[in-house]
């Protein structure tokens, strides 16, 4: 093959490599980009046809959700979305964090131990992720009411260990099986308990794939919508709860609804930005045993 | 008598259990209202007539054979998984291949992957119906009008909506998929291909018979998440559909979602929420039974 | 020694300010109670309870929201309050209303919805706290001031099959809505087309729409609920079959295959399909008026009160190019359109009923509307008062260059309660607008859709024991 040749396979590709890339990236970002644009948009922009994208940006959509009273154009919003927010943290948090203390311990059993029953239990743990929500919904609506867990924190913690619970110990105990027996019997040798090997071996080594199952962990609980719509009240609504707010009965609101998105996608960016490294490796670490 | 050794024997045999405890307790405490929910789904419990309330044994469940409605939710349920799942898997095959190349700016694009999943599916609906107006209001036909097709009717006709609904649940999860497959082939060791290479295989070849095999169980991973999620899809066809047009996206949450929420009929939702689970497990079972053989024949 | 004079200084002023606005707190507090205040009942008698609001998203809500805190301070009642889109807070109402916790004392409802809540006894009549001297000052509220038809139509006396209008009342009306025909005044007149007066007119002035001006010749609401039946549909068949027609015969059977109710739907279907918009299987009703609004419609049978939007110059393509008119009739000639009102209703498992009530008189009395109207949109008034109101005759006034105020007056003397009372009202709806999904995308005829849709109608009024 004459080098010009080589050259100009070597030059398609590139090019074909490139034009796979920005297909790629447009088909993933463009989505977010109109949301970006529609929230920047005043009223008019926004059903305008055909699509603006030349237009006078706007901060209006962001001020009314913070500050409430829409400069004109609206009737004036509640300023409960910073409410939102935080109950949004609170929840998945506490949610995650919940998941995880229980989770370690049943995950380190499920990997390193054998006992009958296990691969039993391990099905039931899991199973429960896949009962639809619905089953639930109106039976813990009618319990939560009757032993006052309904609109509280604490209720919906407990709530959404159904989304977050079995898949913390099912990616757990993946992680713990990669972890090598050797380095578990050289710690048990050296004198430690079963705890020992635990706090000092394992939960180290597996870091980033706890850091991994808390961030996706924690999206779950944050984009829950129907749990929190029965489970919650206005003081305990999370964001997901408060964006459909902005459809009212004679117009929907869409230039703040797509603010309230962008702000509410603000925490989950941030934390996959800070373990973008170990997301990837973590996800299917324990894959194959 | 027992020495401190057997002592300890029995401590480490109930130690398992132990650990378990508090995760299960967790769960446990949720079998009741499931247990409730079961209850509900053999009654005719109908919210505004309190007073009607009995118990009907199946009743429900064998209604609900009859009802045409039914069938048809059940025919698009497994309909769509399966197509969802092998788009999603294929297409996250190829991007995942694509990405594990050495490509420039790849690790800017995987970190750009996971947005679509910080989105709740309710709010990527609400917005994809924006930009899927049927007319060139919408950005998506307005877009592809500068390639010279047709206006879509995205959300108007049934065979638009169902395809509608693929693409909004495609770009949502997409990057799961294909960050799974990718950490799949990273985890993949040098020496197969080497020895594949040594043996003059092609690129194909070596896709073949070295890539894919050793990617199964990840593979088979991907599709168990993306099978179980897709027989349950609810917020993004709620947000758009809800169902319709013409009954064609409606699947059995969707259904039992009516029936619950808008006609209150819980005995009635119930029991079609209870024959989704019955599918769901029956689906996992099995994908976990091949699971299991993937990944031994890995070994 | 300066900067403790400064110290100083800055006190005083700080403290003057703080008493400044204290004292012009109280006395902005006197001026806007001072209405209140006329009502020769005290305010202060259920001091201290605490009061949940259920309420829709709705103009009305949004208009209250920031006079809940004057309402604590004539009053001394604390209120939470609970805003959701319509659909989720029906669902998280009623079940609300069904276990009968009484977590919403004072609710958002309306006469189609009060059906399915007085049988099994959810919400409290309220004329004992209206013939109670200590609760109303019925000269004051004046509820005389409220248009008859709406105070009618929040009034049932729990017999299905009839009784609207008779019995308790069970809500106070915020709002009013009936159905008008919306339509293009600038293309009408460019084109010469006709308006409407029959359905046959109505099918080829959107015809013509379509062809002249290349937009969907009428939009209209279309998603398979029945929102889609519930407002120009309904209104049209009645007008059409000249208010003789129901959709339940005097036994309770479905009666949606009478045959003018095949022909009316047959027109109605093809003219959608014809000169409608591609998506109108997938419209929620706030897609038909924004599209309209955006310019893309040349006509629509809807809310009356959607013009608020179609003359908002801010953000309407079309403000002051649209002409209103009644819907088309049949041969009879007279409108029948449909009527609906949100209204506050009181929760049977409401703890403080008599501090639920006096947050509903407040909220219904006629400065809390006037105000809801004139700054906040909450259109069309429930109290002729408030229409009549120079400031509102204005802004109505113009719509339509006076064209909307008439046709709405108009409307209002023959509009009525479309539908025959009974609590699965809105399971026929929805039931309703599948078949007409089936005759859109022409997988079944219109006979047989609607009787189909009237076999499912029967066997769900059979299964709840309304039917025997």
């Amino acid at each position: 093959m004459t080098s010009r040749a080589v050259s100009y396979q070597r030059l398609m590709r590139q090019v074909a490599i490139a034009l796979a890339s920005v297909v790629l990236l447009v088909w993933t970002v463009f989505p977010f980009v109109w949301i970006l644009l529609t929230s920047l948009k005043s009223p008019g922009d926004i059903i305008s046809v055909p699509p603006t994208f030349i237009f006078t940006p706007t901060v209006d959509n962001y001020a009314a959700l913070v500050v409430g009273e829409q400069r004109g154009q609206y009737a004036s919003t509640r300023p409960d979305f910073p409410r939102y927010f935080l109950n949004s943290m609170i929840i998945s948090m506490g949610a995650v964090a919940l998941s995880v203390a229980a989770g370690i311990p049943a995950a380190y059993a499920l990997a390193r131990f054998k006992f009958p029953g296990k691969n039993a239990l391990a099905f039931v743990l899991l199973s429960f992720r896949f009962v639809p929500f619905i089953a639930f919904v109106i039976p813990l609506y009618i319990l939560y009411q009757r032993f006052g867990l309904y609109n509280t924190h604490a209720g919906l913690i407990l709530a959404y260990q159904l989304i977050t619970l079995p898949f913390t110990v099912w990616m757990l105990r993946s992680f713990f099986m990669e972890i090598p027996m050797e380095i578990q019997e050289a710690a048990k040798i050296d004198g430690c308990s079963w705890l020992g090997v635990l706090g000092r071996v394992i939960l180290p080594l597996s870091a980033p794939g706890i850091s991994v199952t808390v961030i996706l962990g924690f999206m779950f609980c944050w984009n829950a919508f129907n749990y929190p719509l029965m489970l919650a009240g206005r003081q305990t609504f999370p964001v997901t709860v408060g964006a459909i707010q902005f459809i009212s009965y004679e117009q929907v609101l869409w230039g703040q609804m797509a603010a309230a998105t962008i702000v509410a996608a603000l925490p989950q960016l941030l934390l996959s930005l800070m373990v973008q490294k170990y997301i990837v490796r973590g996800l299917t670490m324990g894959a194959v045993k | 008598m027992t020495t401190p050794r057997s002592r300890r024997r029995r401590r480490e045999r109930f130690l398992p259990y132990l650990l378990l405890a508090p995760a299960l307790i967790l769960l446990v405490g949720m079998l009741y209202p499931f247990g409730l929910g079961i209850y509900y789904s053999l009654t005719s419990y109908w919210l505004q007539y309190p007073n009607r309330f009995r118990f009907v044994w199946f009743d429900n469940y064998v209604d609900l054979l009859g009802e045409p409605l039914f069938v048809r939710a059940l025919e698009f349920t497994i309909g769509f998984t399966l197509v969802a799942v092998a788009v999603q898997v294929g297409l996250g095959l190829a991007v995942a291949l694509f990405l594990h190349a050495r490509i420039p700016g790849r690790s800017a694009i995987r970190a750009l992957m996971l947005m679509p999943l910080m989105i709740p599916p309710v709010i990527t609906a609400l917005m994809w119906k924006i930009m899927m107006a049927s007319t060139n209001a919408g950005i998506l036909n307005y877009v592809l009008s500068f390639i010279g097709v047709d206006p879509i009717n995205w959300f108007g006709s049934t065979q638009g909506a169902i395809v509608s609904v693929l693409i909004i649940d495609t770009w949502g999860n997409l990057p799961f998929v294909a960050l799974i497959l990718l950490g799949g082939l990273q985890a993949i060791p040098t020496e197969p291909y080497e020895a594949a290479l040594v043996d003059g295989a092609g690129p194909v070849a070596m896709l073949r018979y070295v890539t894919l095999p050793l990617l199964s169980p990840f593979i088979v991973l991907a599709v168990t998440f993306r099978a179980m999620d897709s027989l349950r899809i609810f917020d993004v066809i709620y947000a758009t559909t809800a169902g319709g047009p013409n009954d064609a996206t409606t699947n059995l949450q969707i259904m039992a979602y009516q029936y619950s929420f808008q006609w209150y009929q819980m005995g009635k939702g119930m029991a079609q929420a209870i024959v989704l689970l019955l599918l769901v497990v029956m689906v996992s079972y099995l994908l976990m039974r091949l699971w299991n053989r993937a990944s031994e024949s890995t070994q | 020694m300066r900067l403790q004079r400064q110290w100083r200084y800055g006190l005083l002023l700080t403290g003057i300010f703080i008493v400044g606005g204290w004292l012009s707190a109280f006395a902005q507090d006197d001026h806007t109670l001072a209405y209140y205040r006329q009502a020769k009942i005290n305010w202060r008698q259920a001091e201290g309870q605490s009061l949940t609001i259920g309420l829709n998203k709705h103009p009305f809500t949004e208009s209250l929201l920031p006079l809940i805190p004057e309402f604590r301070r004539l009053t001394g009642i604390n209120v939470e309050y609970l805003i959701l889109p319509e659909n989720e807070y029906f669902t998280k109402l009623v079940a609300d209303l069904s276990q009968q916790r009484g977590e919403f004392s004072v609710i958002m409802t309306g006469p189609m919805r009060n059906w399915q809540y007085v049988p099994p006894d959810w919400i409290v009549p309220l004329d004992d706290f209206l013939n109670n001297p200590n609760l109303t000052d019925r000269g004051w509220f004046n509820l005389e001031d409220f248009y008859t038809a709406l105070i009618a139509a929040n009034r049932w006396n729990g017999k299905t099959g009839g009784g609207v209008g008779e019995g308790p009342l069970y809500s106070i009306p915020v709002l009013e809505e009936s159905y008008i025909l919306a339509y293009r005044k600038d293309i009408f007149d460019q084109y010469s087309i006709k308006v409407p007066t029959t359905l046959d007119e109505m099918a080829e002035a959107a015809r013509q729409v379509k062809k002249n001006a290349g937009i969907a010749g009428i939009v209209a609401r279309g998603t398979p609920a029945i929102g889609t039946v519930a407002t120009g549909f309904i209104s049209g068949l009645k007008g059409y079959t000249d208010g003789q027609w129901k959709e339940l015969d005097d036994k309770l059977a479905a009666n949606l295959h009478d045959p003018r109710s095949v022909k009316y739907t047959e027109a109605w279907v093809t003219m959608v399909r014809e000169s409608g918009p591609p998506n109108w299987a997938n419209m929620q009703w706030y897609d038909a008026m924004e599209a309209f609004t955006a310019g893309q419609g040349g006509m629509i049978a809807d809310a009356d009160f959607f013009a608020a939007n179609y003359e908002d110059p801010k953000k309407s393509k079309i403000a002051g190019k649209v002409g209103y008119t009644l819907i088309p009739t049949g041969a009879g000639g007279n409108p029948h359109s449909g009527l609906w009102t949100w209204a506050l209703g009181i929760s049977k498992a409401a703890k403080n009923k008599e501090a639920a009530w006096l947050f509903v008189q407040w909220a219904t009395s006629q400065s809390t509307l006037l105000n809801a109207t004139i700054n906040y949109r909450n259109y069309n008034p429930s109290r002729a008062s408030i229409t009549n109101d120079p400031r509102v005759q204005e802004i109505m006034g113009a719509w339509g260059g006076g064209s909307y105020l008439k046709t709405v007056a108009k409307n209002l003397e023959t509009a009525r309660v479309a539908w025959i009372p009974q609590p699965e009202r809105t399971r026929l709806g929805d039931i309703w607008a599948r078949a007409l999904h089936e005759v859109y995308f022409q997988r079944m005829p219109a006979a047989d859709a609607l009787k189909k849709a009237s076999g499912e109608v029967d066997k769900v009024l059979k299964e709840a024991g309304i039917k025997p």
